[in-house]
């Protein structure tokens, strides 16, 4: 196949293609389970295979797939007659950076394969947790597996031929309740990164039992507590609410596609302008953000990206100031051009498909705060005067040039004089991005880092959903509004 | 191609009845074009014909589905796919209820909403559809984003229980234009929703970007103070909050697991504006409409709020059969959501800026990023984005920066509705994650609510 696919790739730079590249699929599979209250509502395995083709001609993208594999000549004409079609309207040819050309393999560190374990293995992990989970105050409990596994060959008319081998795990519970005025109140456990490999060995029974007790406890406390107050606090953020901070005000934000204008027919732009590279004070400088694709064992380390460029460990904003964004080879040449100066230099490795049948794009990869100075969770809320600790994401939304947001969170605990006094429900705060990263106060040491997977952020026209990593310390923030 | 395909769901039926399976079998099949651009340019020129096949197998009171990609010919891989459902069903866990099996008693086909002309569109004839909206209206820092999405999407089932089939086949266009200022960072928006080719109306969408465009270059921008405001909505707003509204407020399951603002008791109640009437109406050809159930169940119009008064919960199958419920033939990917026009004839933007007024009021089109705050209480929170405008009491106009609202949807369509306009359309509201599945809403083109506060507000575009 592969032979076919490179004789394919040559015939369509013959034809005038100046780049040519193919990722061929022989297997993507997933495997989801539901338990909702004791019923299994859903036991769904999906399997795909198929090629997607991407050809640039005359400085424009046509793309073209199928999952009919035995003809790969229609899928290749397919995706030249797009380009050409599309090259009708340029206005900044696409040029690709320069990379080398890699034969390579990655695989993702797995010691056992989720899949070989039986299906009434996986859904009596489920049944104990769910029964775990049964207690006073709970009204609804949900326990969930999602797993994940990818074959992708990468061919390109550069030389270039990588296959990739990925397998993923995902699992949350979740318990909700009603509180004394009827208002529904959850708590969520969501399986991040533990230790070196990621596979069946993720799911630890007595780990995952741990974690429904607690949020069973917490959720029962969150039914008789006092609503968020409305007003100026510091919000200390623990990583179940850091990492989507994160992710929507520095990640989006810094997607070198959306700075320059590629996503503004519908997920937006970015308040980033080229001019902000080496200046913009984007946090106060207890503020280090990386894009770290080279982390060990997270769905944000992939070996090389879609456009076959290896991953690599990159600054975003260093003590504060911006420096760097999530690249791929189009958009860095295109932004450096646009900038009349060098920003960048090479792609990051971070454009990614979501599948055989989507175009790659700028992805987030494992977007990090560096741990900090300030000690552990107790040292900062013993430093704090006026403060809430804030876990869970409930609610997210954030303006269309990423400039500002609003997140409502599972689980507020008030902080007076140092202490903690109580937990309080329907915390939510808000902020415009800047001035909130500039009022960065605290940065937990490495005892409160931890890597948050997430499995569905969106991006794109036609949908992309993608996985990707948060490595996150504990922070605070000071004044910012609450409760609204 | 719809006898192919209803050839192959009886091959594989039989296939299934001679090993005595009991499955259902649901065939997808989208044939997607999408030209977006971008900066000026054609960012992106794709085709996706992909076909899915779904089995969903039956076990006593186990069930479990097995998907695929696949072609129409590898009958083998389908076979499989069916014995890896049936083997999956095996060892799931049994549910705590009875769950029913559909049965389908006639075959049904549709293919009211399929439009040949539309299918056959070419990349060339979308290029120009984008050159005639923005003709004269693109600048140097003035640049055109915007998606031309077109497909053609089947639907086919079939089941083990009976020889009858259900087969959907539409056609639909999603476009959005967008023209957005390089550097000062504004952007302006005209949509259109289309099931055929007909209803493609470049020239509409021109003269309201003309406008837009017109009034966020020459009329002064400002930062909005914190406040209440009346506030017109567009359609893409409404369309917006009611699809929200669909999901916390009007699904029986969501109601029974906690997670919805409306309640039982409500039913029958006014708990909305007298001048707010919605109803699920599967004979509205613009919805993309499912005329039966996937359970194979006929749907009629289903009334959710006549003149204020909610009307009662739709029940999904799945849902009836666990909390006991009669299903009402909402087992469905989309519905068919239409908001009544009121009596104030306004139908564009220009006619809505030349409308005498007492007070300021605040036009947001457009809600980018909505979410649900709290579902208990019907809390949602957007900003706003593509357009919005601030329509003084002196006539006079002014370009405000985006502002945010967090509101809940019982106020938003409550007491404060001021007015609606009697001028409705379909708003296409199809997501494109995964799998096509064309859905739209039917709404006004605006309606204004008043005294809503404003609780953030931008110092820039
Ligand atoms: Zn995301």
């Amino acid at each position: 196949m592969q032979k076919q696919i490179q004789q394919q790739i040559e015939r369509i730079m013959a034809k005038g293609a100046t780049y040519v590249d193919a990722r061929w699929y022989p297997l993507d599979e997933t495997s989801s389970l539901t338990m909702w209250n004791g019923n299994l509502k859903s036991a769904h395995t999906n399997r795909e295979s198929g090629i997607g083709v991407r050809v640039l001609y005359q400085g424009a993208w046509g793309f073209c797939a199928s999952s009919e594999t035995s003809d790969l000549a229609v899928v290749f004409e397919k995706a030249l007659e797009n380009a050409r079609a599309a090259a009708e309207r340029v206005t900044f040819p696409v040029r690709l950076a320069e990379k080398d050309s890699i034969q390579a393999s990655f695989e993702s560190p797995c010691r056992v394969d989720p899949f070989g374990v039986p299906l009434t293995e996986r859904v009596a992990f489920l049944s104990r947790l769910d029964e775990l989970m049964a207690q006073a105050g709970v009204e609804q409990r949900m326990a969930s597996m999602d797993l994940m596994r990818k074959q992708i060959i990468f061919l390109d008319s550069e030389g270039s031929q990588i296959e990739k081998r990925i397998t993923e795990v995902f699992g949350g519970l979740r318990v909700s309740g009603r509180d004394a005025q009827g208002g529904m109140q959850v708590r969520t456990f969501r399986l991040n990164r533990r230790g070196e490999t990621r596979g069946w060995e993720s799911f630890d029974p007595d780990f995952f039992a741990q974690q429904a007790e607690r949020i069973v406890r917490e959720l029962n406390e969150l039914r008789t507590a006092e609503n968020c107050p409305k007003e100026d606090r510091s919000v200390i953020l623990l990583p179940g609410i850091m990492f989507l901070q994160t992710h929507e005000t520095i990640g989006h934000a810094l997607e070198l596609d959306r700075i320059l204008g590629y996503e503004l027919a519908f997920a937006g732009g970015s308040f980033v302008t080229l001019d902000d590279f080496g200046k913009l004070r984007y946090g106060s400088e207890k503020l280090t953000a990386r894009a770290d694709g080279t982390l060990i064992n997270s769905p944000g380390s992939f070996g090389y990206d879609d456009d076959g460029v290896p991953t690599q460990n990159t600054v975003l904003i260093d003590r504060g100031i911006l420096v760097g964004a999530i690249t791929g080879r189009q958009m860095v040449e295109e932004a450096n051009a646009r900038a009349h100066r060098t920003i960048f230099n090479g792609s990051g490795g971070a454009n990614r498909a979501t599948a055989f049948y989507r175009v790659p794009i700028e992805r987030m990869t494992n977007i990090n705060i560096d741990p900090g100075q300030d000690g552990t969770l107790e040292d900062i809320v013993q430093a704090t005067e006026r403060g809430i600790i804030l876990d869970g994401d409930r609610s997210w939304s954030i303006g269309s040039n990423r400039e500002q947001f609003h997140f409502a969170t599972e689980i507020g605990w008030m902080v007076e004089d140092g202490r903690v006094t109580g937990v309080v429900k329907n915390a939510t705060y808000k902020g415009a991005t800047v001035p909130f990263w500039n009022s960065l106060s605290a940065v937990g040491d490495a005892s409160t880092w931890s890597v948050q997977f997430v499995d569905n952020c969106g991006k794109g026209q036609p949908n992309q959903i993608m996985q990707l990593g948060h490595g996150v310390p504990v922070c605070r923030f000071d004044n910012v509004r609450i409760g609204e | 191609m719809k006898d192919n395909i209803l050839h192959l769901l009886q091959t594989l039926r039989a296939y299934a009845v001679e090993k005595g399976y009991l499955v259902s079998v649901i065939y997808h099949e989208e044939d997607s074009s999408l030209m977006r651009f971008a900066n000026s340019a054609v960012s992106l020129n794709t085709n996706e014909h992909i076909i899915r096949l779904g089995v969903e197998a039956y076990d006593g009171r186990r069930r479990a589905e097995y998907s695929m990609i696949t072609g129409l010919d590898d009958l083998d891989e389908m076979k499989r796919g069916i014995d890896l459902a049936v083997e999956m069903a095996h060892h799931a866990q049994p549910l705590g209820y009875d769950m029913t099996i559909p049965v389908f008693k006639q075959d049904f086909a549709d293919e009211s909403a399929f439009d040949p002309a539309l299918a056959a569109m070419s990349s060339e004839e979308r290029l120009a559809f984008f050159n005639q909206a923005v003709a004269g209206l693109e600048e140097e820092e003035l640049l055109l984003s915007g998606i031309f999405s077109s497909g053609v999407n089947i639907w086919a089932q079939i089941n083990t229980l009976s020889e009858h089939t259900q087969y959907f086949q539409t056609t639909d266009a999603q476009i959005s234009v967008v023209l957005a200022h390089r550097q000062l960072k504004w952007e302006v928006t005209a949509e259109q929703s289309a099931q055929q080719k007909a209803d493609l109306n470049p020239e509409a969408l021109r003269r309201e970007l003309a406008f837009l465009v017109r009034c966020y270059k020459e009329q002064p921008a400002m930062q909005l103070p914190l406040g209440t405001y009346d506030i017109v909505l567009g359609q893409a707003a409404v369309a917006d909050l009611l699809s929200t509204m669909n999901w916390i407020g009007f699904s029986g399951g969501a109601y029974k697991r906690g997670f919805s603002f409306l309640s039982e008791e409500q039913v029958g109640q006014k708990v909305f504006s007298e001048q707010f009437t919605l109803v699920d109406d599967p004979n509205r050809r613009e919805t993309f409409p499912f005329r039966f159930d996937f359970m194979g169940m006929e749907r009629q119009p289903f009334p959710l709020v006549q003149k204020g008064v909610f009307q009662g919960f739709m029940w999904m199958q799945d849902d009836a059969d666990e909390f006991g419920m009669k299903p009402t033939g909402h087992t469905v990917p989309a519905r068919s959501l239409v908001m009544a026009g009121g009596d104030v004839p306004v139908a564009t933007v220009e006619e809505l800026a030349r409308m005498p007024r007492e007070r300021d009021v605040l036009y947001i089109p457009f809600l980018h990023y909505m979410n649900i705050v709290n579902p208990s209480q019907g809390v949602v929170t957007a900003s706003s984005r593509f357009g919005a405008l601030l329509l003084k009491r002196d006539g006079s106009i002014a370009v405000p920066y985006n502002v945010r609202l967090t509101q809940s949807l019982l106020d938003l369509f409550g007491e404060r509705v001021a007015w609606v306009s009697s001028v409705t359309a379909p708003y296409n509201t199809s997501s494109s994650y995964g799998e096509r599945n064309p859905t739209a809403v039917i709404v006004p083109m605006f309606m204004q609510v008043n005294g809503l506060e404003i609780s953030h507000s931008n110092s820039s575009y």
